[in-house]
């Protein structure tokens, strides 16, 4: 559940950053079509391997509910950070990231 | 919304009522329909076509009570549920005729 | 209604949201405080003492109690303790034509004493209130399938008419007022979707075979007993043969059942004709390990020589489709981490139906602003808010209060705490009526916040259970829920107080200068 955690937070703030208004609001400016394309693509990626993880670690049953959840409380998270506090919602995502092999040694 | 006079006039109100009586009444008995042409239809264990048909009518309901209040006017509403509504009869009908299940 | 379709998916959501919101805020409400029924109900009777004795002591902990007391009933059951259930609880019916009784009792599965707390609903009156809304069978339970239906017509007609939800997904803007509640209820709405359809959908599954029994009818005509044993086969249960036979020790046989592997742990034991020579043995499991609920699955053995009779068949597909639906609902097979989201997710679904309704009044108190007094039917909207909303968290704290308030000796206390629930929400309801919307709102919700912001106090004086005893112990019931009502009062005295400072800079803002003065003063 963890690593799928990890995943779907940081996978959102990538689709979260896809979006010129919410760049323009955490970094700044808006962002390029390319880099547009590429947090989108990320951001689906990282959906998408949560997905799996949870799959991978609870089986479809389980694992569909967990990834579910885990998808509602990311998102809420985020949403919930971003106005208050974007930088840390911003350094949350990337602490993910960093996290997040380590969670796939910690089989929780 | 957005351009209401200050009081509405009768015949909307009969319109609105119209409607959500096909909705309500007539939404339900499509959906009751639905779930009894499955659970006569569906081959398979006929318990397993009734536990079938009664999960599948609740979404028949859902789209019923939309449509009553998509279409452009009461008098489709009621048309709309009625046409499928004795299909649904005539088909169970059939079922019933044929000594299924 | 000619305005087009994402209109008339407006309108549709306005008022399927509106006739009974009051009512699915409650259900939502007191749905989610269901999900920790358990911890509840253990707040509620802390006398119970904690044991952690294996199933098996508890067991024969339960046989030999039954066999002393109970020894000519036809039937036993025996409801071990479990990781969410105190107590291991044994009941007995008597055997026809014998002068017995039928009874239950509360036995402590370490010594097999008898054990009496205070009498109470616990947890299990939320549970109820939910589905059954305090009205008698089946009543309540149409009712709260019509509300089921109609938040369901809520929910699609909401998405369909939520232009903005892919591009507003992320959106919150708060301190913006109106625009703030809009956002909220939007994020509260769409990042828990998958939450809000599941629990409205399978809530209509779950009480299908009331309301949708058009097909059962259809093909099992008068004989609809049949359609239950064909869906969900279940074990005959053998009669008494009238010799008598020595009932084996159950213990074994849980062990036995329990290594079947399927279906989790056994939860409940039935003895049928104990003592009888054709004595049976069924063994429930809890199904806590899947998220199917698995209606009834059983093991069965003899009584007397131990071999293993039936075990219930696989469900068929449509069947566990439907056990699914029952299943993610209730979610019993949650772990700790996993029903604090199915909590927070219930609280998610309750902001939602509580933000439409507080938006709605808003939108058209701005229209009022300027005139005397609001139009009947926003003022009745207004006014049952307050009740629905803040009244409620009154009544709930009540509850709680009357618990440890109530003598634990008194007869008939299970039934005054109840009371003192619905009078309090009672009370809320003429305190709206009889005060100005927004004072309504702040003094409720302050008295809330006193409520539950006081329940460990309350807890530490009226019991010795207190919430420094219950971290030193690791109590996560007893410490979770003292905390819980702590955290409760907290955000309860912080809406109180932004509502009734919220209040203050619009009565500055929209009223002209002249007049400032003069309405500061009334403020």
């Amino acid at each position: 559940m963890l690593l799928a955690a990890l995943l779907c937070y940081a996978g959102f703030t990538a689709l979260c950053l896809s979006m010129d208004r919410h760049h323009a609001e955490l970094l700044g400016h808006k962002p390029t079509p390319r880099r547009r394309f590429g947090l989108k693509l990320l951001g689906w990626l990282l959906l998408s391997w949560s997905l799996w993880a949870a799959v991978v670690a609870a089986g479809w049953g389980s694992g569909l509910v967990q990834w579910f959840g885990m998808l509602m409380l990311s998102a809420l998270l985020l949403v919930l950070l971003m106005p208050y506090r974007p930088h840390l919602a911003l350094s949350l995502a990337g602490l993910c990231l960093l996290a997040s092999p380590i969670a796939v040694f910690a089989r929780y | 919304m957005n351009a209401k006079p200050r009081t509405l006039p009768v015949s909307y109100r009969l319109a609105v009522a119209s409607r959500v009586l096909a909705a309500v009444f007539g939404g339900y008995l499509v959906a009751a329909l639905v779930s009894v042409s499955l659970s006569l239809w569906l081959p398979g264990a006929r318990a397993e076509a009734v536990v079938i048909g009664m999960m599948t009518s609740f979404l028949v309901y859902l789209l019923a009570v939309i449509w009553c209040f998509a279409c452009a006017s009461a008098w489709r509403a009621w048309f709309g549920l009625m046409v499928p509504g004795l299909m649904l009869a005539a088909l169970a009908g059939l079922a019933h005729g044929m000594g299924r299940p | 209604m000619k305005e087009g379709f994402r209109q008339a998916m407006a309108w549709l959501h306005t008022w399927a949201g509106l006739i009974l919101g009051w009512l699915l805020f409650a259900i939502f409400l007191t749905g989610t405080l269901a999900y920790f029924k358990s911890e509840t109900s253990r707040w509620m009777q802390p006398e119970i003492p904690v044991r952690s004795v294996s199933a098996e002591t508890s067991l024969t902990v339960a046989q030999h109690y039954l066999e002393q007391h109970a020894a000519g009933a036809s039937h036993w059951l025996i409801e071990l303790p479990g990781a969410r259930r105190q107590g291991l609880s044994v009941h007995w019916e008597a055997a026809a034509g014998k002068p017995g009784q039928h009874g239950e009792q509360l036995l402590d599965p370490l010594t097999g004493t008898e054990v009496h707390p205070r009498e109470t609903l616990g947890g299990e009156f939320f549970y109820r209130f939910h589905f059954e809304l305090q009205m008698p069978y089946p009543w309540g339970r149409w009712l709260a399938s019509i509300a089921a239906m109609l938040m369901f017509v809520a929910l699609i007609s909401g998405i369909i008419t939520h232009k903005k939800i892919f591009k507003d997904f992320f959106t919150f803007r708060p301190r913006k007022g109106r625009r703030s509640w809009l956002d909220g209820h939007y994020a509260v709405g769409v990042l828990v979707l998958p939450f809000h359809l599941m629990i409205t959908y399978s809530s209509l599954v779950m009480f299908m075979m009331m309301v949708m029994p058009a097909g059962i009818l259809a093909v099992y005509k008068d004989n609809a007993q049949t359609f239950y044993q064909e869906a969900l086969p279940e074990d005959e249960v053998r009669p008494a043969v009238g010799n008598p036979g020595q009932l084996l020790s159950l213990a074994p046989l849980l062990e036995q059942a329990n290594r079947l592997g399927t279906g989790g742990r056994v939860a409940e034991v039935t003895v049928n004709h104990p003592g009888d020579a054709n004595a049976s043995v069924v063994m429930a499991f809890d199904g806590a390990d899947r998220v199917v609920h698995d209606f009834g699955r059983t093991v069965t053995f003899d009584g007397v020589t131990g071999r293993q009779l039936d075990a219930t068949p696989e469900r068929s597909l449509p069947v566990a489709i439907a056990g699914s639906f029952f299943g993610l609902h209730m979610g019993h097979f949650a772990s700790p981490v996993l029903r604090w989201l199915y909590f927070l997710c219930g609280l998610a679904g309750t902001a939602m139906i509580g933000t439409g309704m507080v938006i709605w009044v808003g939108k058209r108190q701005l229209k009022h602003a300027q005139s005397a007094g609001m139009p009947l039917e926003l003022r009745l909207v207004d006014v049952l808010n307050i009740a629905s909303m803040s009244g409620l968290m009154l009544a709930v704290a009540t509850y709680f209060w009357a618990n440890r308030l109530l003598p634990v000796a008194m007869a008939g206390r299970s039934d005054w705490e109840v009371n003192g629930f619905f009078i309090v929400w009672g009370l809320s309801l003429l305190h709206a009526m009889l005060r100005r919307g927004r004072a309504a709102w702040v003094e409720q919700l302050a008295l809330a916040a006193l409520l539950f912001g006081a329940v460990p106090l309350l807890n530490a004086l009226t019991t010795p259970y207190h919430l420094g005893m219950s971290l030193a112990q690791s109590d996560g019931a007893m410490a979770g829920f003292d905390l819980a009502c702590l955290a409760s009062g907290l955000f309860f005295a912080w809406s109180a107080w932004k509502i009734r400072r919220s209040g203050r800079t619009q009565a500055v803002s929209t009223k002209r200068p002249r007049s400032m003065v003069l309405e500061q003063e009334a403020n």
